[in-house]
């Protein structure tokens, strides 16, 4: 017989969204279980950078959720246990032609206007703060407020606190249907039995089309890969998180800034670099519609190494040891999606964040928190609404 | 040169340290360069692979078998005598590396600058340090890996800090510790892997949140050991517990060599 459990209400998805929101609705009080298919951070959460990045968002919301954000990591890092190697050593971002330079230029007036400083940098300016760059480098833009988390530390933390404060995690337990009867959200059935709950959060990953289908609403979420490089551990050597402009192209779909070369362009290759507290180097990425196949291909590999030596000529004297490859669960526009669906009360959408769910898991779960236990939201997230898409 | 594996009475086998020599291509193995008749098997104790023996006599000299040898270190760091090195000449282009225990107080980090040192702790030169973990064995054992030319390879056996006097080498302590770490390269130690076992049921998961297997081996050389820990831990079947992705690159590369560069 299968056991009948309840609670106030079901997470569905044990990544860094899943785990905020259970950490930020728990600080309310609220019963919580998280029902993972497999286990904490075993989807893109544990498969990522650990960039929190304003520099690279687009002015508008998806800015100021991601300052919010921002602002809630050094609260965050100071409550949890766990050590989520919270570091803000703000963040640079290179150009390598003059191209580049001017749309970077005219993207840091933009984001001052919006009330983020964005400087720009000279190549001798750089000289201060980086290690050697390549010598095709004609500028950079620089954001104090950028800053560094390791994403998977992230996640368990946020899950641990959340099951001290009493949020029950179900680990290698598949959610197979939800019943909605009367319009709303009763029950969540899962490969180890039935959960009575009358508030469902979805934050599945690239799992949430799949969820979706369940209360029968089109989630439009794709898996994009992203592949990364992990060189041995070394001193630090690296004190920012560093990225070239060709990653915010690729990220944002900017003309201006996309890849000229032809299989940088078919790989959606853009350059990332950070040190990680244990002194490894992880440079990426790609951005690629390859299905739910999480493998790492020979022909990233190599183009991410190129790369990276053609921004920091002196990464080739490492030795690489792992390669890894996650799946971001892409939306249609790149923001995330957030919010209530029309005729199923009870269930909410928390995901589609794409390549910035770290960055901000913890407005994420606030405002999902929010919107379950109040209806309301302290920030205006009609933007973010799934029937933006219609 | 002292030569291991020869044994008091006259009694010689194989030269082991030609044969180490050719292994050492391929990657690290254990070099053991033990000829004393003392009453001492820490190593034997130490080797999981059955690569040392040293038998009922405790007194003889250690056996060692390169073929058996994996360089996961840990003879390294069990030997009071600091008899035993890991020699890897697989980085090429004339060079290898050498792991030695190093038993300082202070901090010894992978880019550092430091003394390498011969047998009689004299300084043969300066050598850069690629690697350093912090081991179990005796308390307070660093492993520190140094590339150097490969013509000193066989000569170094320790490192100094050059900010240090060259004098005075410490003497070790001969007491075995019962709990040296299960992976090397993260130190992690069996107690913190029995933590994380007790939360987590996949070798995935014990390698995501304890970063056991995430070093430099990739798990190479931890995770049938870790397979085994875990599933006693959890009373599962090894099988069960499942396996470490293999991802490329499958053994430590270049990064340079990735990116097109020759080598
Ligand atoms: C290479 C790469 C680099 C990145 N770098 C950064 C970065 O620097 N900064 C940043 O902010 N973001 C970054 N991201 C993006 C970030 O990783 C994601 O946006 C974020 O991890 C998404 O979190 P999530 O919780 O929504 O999804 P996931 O972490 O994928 O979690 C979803 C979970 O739901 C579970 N699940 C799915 N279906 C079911 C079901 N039916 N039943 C039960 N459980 C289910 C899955 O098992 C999974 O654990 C990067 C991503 C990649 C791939
Ligand atoms: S290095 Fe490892 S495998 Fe080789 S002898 Fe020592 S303990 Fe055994
Ligand atoms: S522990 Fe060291 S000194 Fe003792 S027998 Fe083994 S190699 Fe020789």
């Amino acid at each position: 017989m299968p056991e009948v459990l309840s609670s106030e209400v079901v997470i569905i998805g044990g990544g860094v969204i899943g785990a905020a929101a259970a950490y930020y609705l728990c600080k309310e009080g609220a019963e919580v279980m998280i029902v993972e298919e497999d286990d904490l951070a075993a989807g893109a959460s544990g498969a990522c950078d650990g960039f929190i990045s304003l520099q690279t968002k687009q002015p508008g919301v998806h800015l100021e959720l991601a300052r919010e954000s921002s602002a809630l990591f050094p609260s965050l890092a100071e409550e949890l246990d766990d050590d989520i190697e919270y570091s803000p050593c703000g963040g640079i971002m290179l150009a390598t032609t003059a191209e580049q330079l001017k749309e970077l230029k005219a993207r840091a007036k933009k984001m001052k206007a919006a009330g983020l400083e964005v400087e720009t940098l000279s190549p001798s300016d750089l000289k201060s703060r980086l290690p050697e760059v390549g010598k095709d480098v004609k500028g950079a833009s620089y954001c104090a407020q950028d800053a560094q988390v390791n994403p998977i530390a992230l996640t368990l933390g946020l899950a641990h606190k959340a099951q001290e404060m009493g949020a029950t995690i179900l680990r290698g337990t598949k959610v197979e249907n939800i019943v909605v009867t009367n319009n709303r959200v009763r029950e969540v059935h899962t490969s180890s039995g039935s959960i009575h709950s009358r508030r469902v959060v979805c934050a599945a990953g690239t799992g949430s089309n799949r969820i979706g289908k369940m209360i029968i609403v089109d989630i439009p979420v794709m898996p994009q890969r992203g592949q990364i490089l992990v060189t041995e551990p070394r001193e630090k050597m690296l004190d920012v998180i560093l990225c070239g402009a060709e990653y915010l192209g690729t990220k944002g779909n900017i003309a201006e800034l996309l890849p000229q070369d032809e299989e940088a362009a078919k790989l959606g290759l853009g350059f990332t670099a950070e040190q990680t507290a244990s002194g490894n180097f992880l440079l990426g990425s790609t951005r690629e519609f390859a299905g739910a196949d999480a493998a790492t291909t020979p022909e990233a590999i190599n183009a991410i190494a190129k790369n990276a030596m053609y921004y920091l000529p002196w990464i080739k004297e490492l030795d690489v040891i792992r390669s890894f490859a996650g799946l971001r669960p892409c939306s249609p526009d790149g923001l995330p999606i957030l919010g209530t669906v029309k005729g199923v009360k009870g269930f909410f959408i928390a995901t589609g964040h794409s390549g910035d769910g770290i960055c901000l898991a913890p407005i994420t779960g606030k405002l999902i928190s929010e919107l379950v236990l109040d209806g309301e939201t302290s920030l205006d997230i009609e933007p973010l609404s799934l029937y933006r898409f219609k | 040169m002292r030569v291991s594996g020869r044994k008091e009475g006259g009694e010689t086998r194989v030269d082991p340290w030609s044969q180490a020599w050719e292994r050492a291509a391929a990657g690290a193995v254990a070099v053991v360069d033990c000829g004393e008749r003392i009453p001492c098997n820490p190593c034997e104790e130490a080797c999981t692979r059955g690569a040392i023996e040293v038998g009922e006599d405790i007194c003889a000299p250690p056996r060692f078998d390169p073929g058996l040898c994996d360089g996961c270190g840990r003879c390294v760091a069990m030997c009071p005598g600091m008899a035993v090195f890991l020699l890897d000449r697989s980085v090429g282009n004339g060079r290898a590396r050498v792991t030695v225990p190093y038993e300082m107080g202070e901090e010894m980090r992978a880019g550092r600058e430091v003394w390498a040192m011969d047998g009689e702790g004299k300084p043969l030169g300066k050598a850069r340090v690629v690697g350093a973990k912090k081991r179990g064995g005796r308390a307070g054992t660093t492993l520190v890996t140094v590339e150097v030319d490969e013509g000193w390879a066989l000569k170094v056996r320790g490192v100094r800090d050059r900010l240090i006097t060259l004098e005075a080498p410490l003497e070790a302590e001969a007491e075995p510790l019962k709990e040296y770490p299960l992976c090397r390269c993260e130190e992690v130690s069996g107690p913190r892997v029995g933590e994380v076992a007790a939360e987590f049921a996949s070798l995935r998961s014990l390698r995501r949140f304890s970063r056991v297997g995430l070093g430099y081996c990739q798990g190479r050389f931890c995770q049938d050991m870790l397979r085994e820990r875990l599933a006693r831990a959890r009373e599962m079947e090894e099988g069960e517990v499942g396996t470490f992705r293999v991802r490329p690159p499958v053994r430590p590369v270049k990064l340079g060599k990735l990116g097109g560069e020759d080598a």
